[in-house]
């Protein structure tokens, strides 16, 4: 049983981690209206950013990540501009498959900095807290306090702020937003900016929790894309439980499965998922 | 030199194509996104290895090694990629647009990670070595020589077989279930048995590309058959512009050219190899998005079903 509870326990720090991966993710269908399968190479813009500074560069950790998490947010938004943004128009299929490019591109180019090989940050060992014969590791507690700051901010960034608000109204209907004065550009850009963020401190916290390969933040996508469609492509809320199951989930089936099957939960849960609810949990209807 | 990039070109630029045949007639004319391209390769190819390969001695982890002639084992191959589009087509034929391809997209990964964790069935990460190849068909001619034949030929027999089917009247079927479902449920037309049927019959020619991939190769391993090899297929078919079978075949062999290009410079140290690999990736990436942004084909009308 405390074997159990324990997975349950690592299950609810990678949910926290699927989370603060999946936000990003989320919001650009939401508003851009299209799957971005290269966000999870945004990921690890912002994991060997943060790594370059941390280790071959020297920089103490925290400014580090905050210069990875910047790097990727500006990042995000130039591919955005440059590559998205003139065809939209061409609707959610091409641009989907010109993510792939781009998760091409970005993964190239990763290979070629960086090479191949496994890296760690310039960061103390992860001691372990323990409670009731169950332990976490701090870095786990930090990546759950994060996720839960983070959701929290972006609760009150979406319903407070008139960017929020912005953002909100051009998900929900691109063409009634404009017509009611909002600037469809700005809110596009900031859109990009704030989901490529979210995939930067997504990254930083991959680079915490996990030793760094060129094509470990590709592998999170299948994960990425799981939570996603289990929250409908819908609210904040759905994105945090759906998160927070997933991530359970494939921590969880270890006590029952071979551990190496263990990304496979989230494919199953894909196909579950849209066999059951043929246009996502949201049931949106066909464009 | 020449000769050696020419066949190379010519016999993985045929195998790849027949793919690209393939997926063209489930995407631009059924408007069927499949993301999982690469599992019927590879049940083609596991399948053509495990019953042709002697059974299983020593170290060997695989349960099953047939022993039967290659023959037998492109037989196979066939129906092992039919066998599995009957398995994946069946309960995802209800979705569309991007859903389809996510499921599709899971449903590879599942299979490579079977084959990856259940080592009865392929040996794992290892693979199967030494696979069985057919004895000299055409004396006189090289290996490569022959199978660039051999795929030049599947390719003839995948191109008939798609010109055939879409110049028919079922043609007309499949265009008009693409076009307007309802419509086509309106007159009569069981829409979901149209959709499987050319799910079906285009994953066959790509198990029997997996197959002949199995005996270039002698190899079959996890980590021949990823994502990449499907992604390759799509970038080649929007590089030759969909809805022409001989736009898909040009585009496959124009993206296997360039790739055998790279290949032939000659690198002195690993990292310089690794960093052609890399930019060979970045070039490809960039090549896609530029292909799909500029549309320089008029007919290249992509379906733009959610």
């Amino acid at each position: 049983m405390t074997l159990f509870l324990q997975y349950v326990v690592t299950g609810v720090a990678t949910g926290a981690f699927l989370l603060l991966a999946t936000l990003g993710f989320s919001l650009t269908r939401r508003v851009e209206g299209f799957l971005n399968i290269a966000h999870a190479n945004l990921l690890g813009v912002s994991a060997f950013t943060t790594w370059g500074l941390n280790v071959p560069g020297g920089w103490p950790i925290v400014p580090a990540a905050l210069a990875g998490i910047l790097v990727t947010a500006v990042a995000g938004l130039i591919i955005g501009r440059i590559v998205y943004d003139p065809i939209r128009s061409y609707g959610p299929a091409i641009l989907l498959i010109t993510s792939v490019g781009v998760s091409y591109v970005l993964g190239g180019l990763m290979h070629a900095v960086i090479g191949t090989g496994i890296r760690t940050l310039d960061i103390p060992l992860a001691s372990s807290i323990r409670f009731w014969g169950l332990r976490i590791t701090d870095y786990q507690l930090l990546v759950i306090c994060l996720a839960a700051l983070t959701s929290i901010g972006l609760a009150l960034f979406m319903s407070r702020t008139s960017t929020g608000l912005a953002i909100r109204a051009m998900s929900a209907n691109p063409e009634l937003a404009a017509s009611r004065g909002i600037d469809v550009r700005r809110t596009s850009r900031a859109t990009w900016l704030l989901s490529s963020g979210l995939a930067g401190l997504a990254g930083v916290m991959l680079a915490v929790i996990a030793t760094l390969s060129t094509d470990i933040a590709f592998h999170q996508i299948l994960q990425i894309i799981a939570v996603a469609i289990l929250a409908g492509l819908g609210s904040l809320y759905a994105v945090i439980a759906a998160g927070l199951i997933v991530g359970i989930a494939m921590d969880v089936s270890v006590f029952w499965i071979p551990a190496g099957y263990r990304p496979l939960i989230a494919f199953a849960v894909v196909i579950l998922v849209l066999l059951l609810k043929p246009n996502g949990l949201a049931g949106e209807k066909r464009t | 030199m020449i000769a050696g990039l020419l066949t190379a070109t010519v016999q993985f630029g045929a195998l790849f194509a027949v793919m690209t045949v393939a997926l063209n007639l489930q995407y631009a004319r059924a408007g069927m996104i499949n993301f999982g391209t690469v599992a019927y390769f590879a049940a083609g190819a596991y399948a053509y290895a495990i019953f042709t390969q002697d059974p299983p001695s020593g170290l060997d982890q695989y349960a099953l090694g047939l022993g039967l002639s290659p023959f037998a084992g492109f037989i196979a191959a066939g129906i092992a990629a039919i066998v599995f589009a009957l398995l994946t087509g069946w309960p995802t034929l209800r979705l569309r647009g991007e859903y389809l391809a996510l499921t599709t997209f899971a449903f590879a990964e599942v299979l490579h990670s079977l084959l990856l964790n259940e080592r009865s069935i392929g040996n794992g990460s290892v693979g199967l070595t030494n696979v069985e190849r057919p004895a000299d068909l055409m004396q006189g001619l090289g290996d490569n020589a022959q199978y660039a034949l051999m795929a030049t030929l599947l390719l003839i027999a995948t191109v008939l077989l798609s010109r055939r089917l879409l110049t028919s009247p079922y043609g007309r079927l499949v265009d008009a279930v693409r076009d307007d479902e309802v419509a086509a449920e309106a007159v009569g037309r069981d829409v979901r048995r149209v959709r499987l049927e050319v799910f079906v019959l285009s994953a066959l020619p790509i198990g029997f590309a997996g197959a002949l991939y199995a005996m270039i190769t002698t190899l079959v391993s996890p980590a021949m058959f990823t994502s990449e090899v499907t992604f390759f297929v799509w970038i080649a078919l929007a590089l030759g512009g969909e809805r022409t079978i001989l736009g898909a075949i040009v585009g496959t062999f124009a993206l296997v050219f360039f790739q055998e290009v790279v290949r032939i410079v000659p690198f002195e140290t690993v990292r310089g190899a690794q960093l052609a690999a890399s930019l060979e990736e970045v070039v490809t990436g960039i090549l896609f998005i530029l292909v799909l942004r500029l549309r320089p084909w008029d007919r290249l009308k992509w379906r733009t079903a959610a």
